[in-house]
């Protein structure tokens, strides 16, 4: 008979650590948590913008700027929940909601998701996760990883060599044949929505987009990059899940704003489970876990315990 | 003409897990039974994608969900739904006859 390959969760119905019943409880799906979570979500939208509104013409801009970028960045959160079709029961909507959270952040929802499936496949396996972030060799490169300058590199790269027509070796590794056609389409319709919203803003002479969006993208970044650094970094680059992926347990206002995956090990565990279901799942699962009882801060704590401990070997 | 394969009786019907899917073991193959709203439907058991066992995956209505990609497939003629999933998966033939669910294969 042919076997199934082994993943995470045939791993922890096999172990017993999660039953059949207890999995399809996880697993329902349902509209109206998204919906009320998204409710308020435009709610800190509107409070964030206008609090830039407010301080437009003091230095406050600049505080209200990140506050509402920290907001916007967490766009990626949401996208990522839609990746997996857990946000909406109704498939459609995840796809819908995911494509405007790609537009808002910059990352194309099609190429994110033939991407991220590979990060699941072969999560912190060096050479083959597309999505592994490696351990800063020194003090430097972790804080120039934090600005989030090679980060946008890297991204606005990757969107004009899809819109020109070109996919990397990485790249034609996890996006089929079949798909490269529409990964190209999505590229240059997204370079053309950008295009026409400058247009606009140039023949009006609204400069909004700048204050409301850009610089707010920009400075908020940085809190994602030292966000995304908890999820796996420092862990050990291994294929066992319950050694290479961190959660961290961070407090209400966090959890809110990244859709509850601060409970990453959980999500690696049963990609299937929705955001609402994910804190229950971590109640079963917690002891069979990496758990940083410390959140994010005690995460970089531990990050930088194993930089400063290494040798530095960047030649910098 | 090729003559059409026979009915195969596979599980008793009352042992399938209700608007969900059930996994079942027939000789070498490993299939997948599907109780929806509008009948019982089999495919193969394993992901043309990842191979992934898709019993484990979430079940809704007509669309199952690969556990591990979330790649989707209508059980109805096994086209797929959504990405990573791009080919059809297959599927069999299948009806309850007599209490036992029975397929094609």
């Amino acid at each position: 008979m042919t076997d199934a390959i082994v993943t995470p969760l045939t791993q922890a119905l096999a172990e017993g650590k999660l039953s059949r019943a207890e999995l399809k409880s996880f697993m329902q799906r349902s509209d109206a948590p998204a919906f009320r979570r998204l409710a308020i979500w435009v709610l800190v939208l509107v409070a964030t913008t206008t609090l830039i509104t407010l301080a437009w013409n003091s230095w406050l801009i600049w505080p209200a700027m990140f506050v509402h970028g920290v907001v916007l960045v967490h766009h990626f959160s949401l996208q990522h929940e839609c990746v997996h079709y857990t946000v909406f029961r109704t498939r459609w909507l995840n796809d819908l909601v995911g494509q405007i959270c790609g537009l808002i952040i910059i990352l194309p929802h099609r190429f994110f998701r033939y991407e991220h499936c590979d990060h699941h496949t072969y999560t912190q396996t060096a050479g083959d996760d597309p999505e592994l972030i490696s351990l800063p060799q020194s003090l430097g490169a972790y804080l120039w990883y934090l600005t989030a300058i090679p980060y946008w590199r890297g991204k606005f790269t990757e969107v004009f060599r899809h819109a020109s027509g070109n996919l990397n070796a990485v790249e034609k590794r996890f996006i089929p044949k079949v798909e490269h056609a529409a990964v190209f389409r999505d590229a240059r319709m997204m370079l053309g929505v950008y295009g026409v919203l400058l247009l606009g803003s140039i023949l009006t002479g609204w400069s909004g987009l700048i204050w409301y969006w850009f610089i707010p993208l920009i400075l908020g970044e940085p809190v994602m990059r030292f966000i995304r650094m908890t999820e796996h970094v420092g862990r050990p680059t291994v294929p066992q899940m319950s050694e290479n992926t961190r959660t961290n347990l961070v407090s209400a206002p966090w959890r809110f704003l990244c859709w509850n995956m601060n409970f990453h090990a959980e999500h690696h565990y049963v990609a299937s489970v929705p955001f609402h279901a994910l804190p229950r799942l971590h109640e079963k699962l917690k002891d069979h876990i990496f758990v940083e009882p410390g959140g994010y801060l005690a995460a970089h704590r531990d990050i930088l315990r194993q930089i400063l401990r290494r040798p530095d070997t960047s030649g910098a | 003409m090729a003559a059409e394969k026979p009915w195969r009786d596979v599980i008793d019907a009352d042992a399938l897990e209700k608007n969900w899917v059930t996994r079942v073991d027939v000789g070498p193959r490993r299939l997948a039974i599907y109780d929806t709203p509008s009948g019982i439907y089999a495919s193969l058991a394993l992901c043309n994608h990842g191979g992934a066992d898709l019993c484990d995956g979430y079940f809704d209505g007509h669309v199952i969900e690969c556990p591990l990609h979330q790649g989707a497939f209508d059980v109805r003629d096994g086209k797929p739904v959504s990405a990573p999933a791009t080919r059809n998966m297959r599927v069999f033939q299948a009806r309850v006859h007599n209490g036992k669910v029975q397929l094609r294969l």
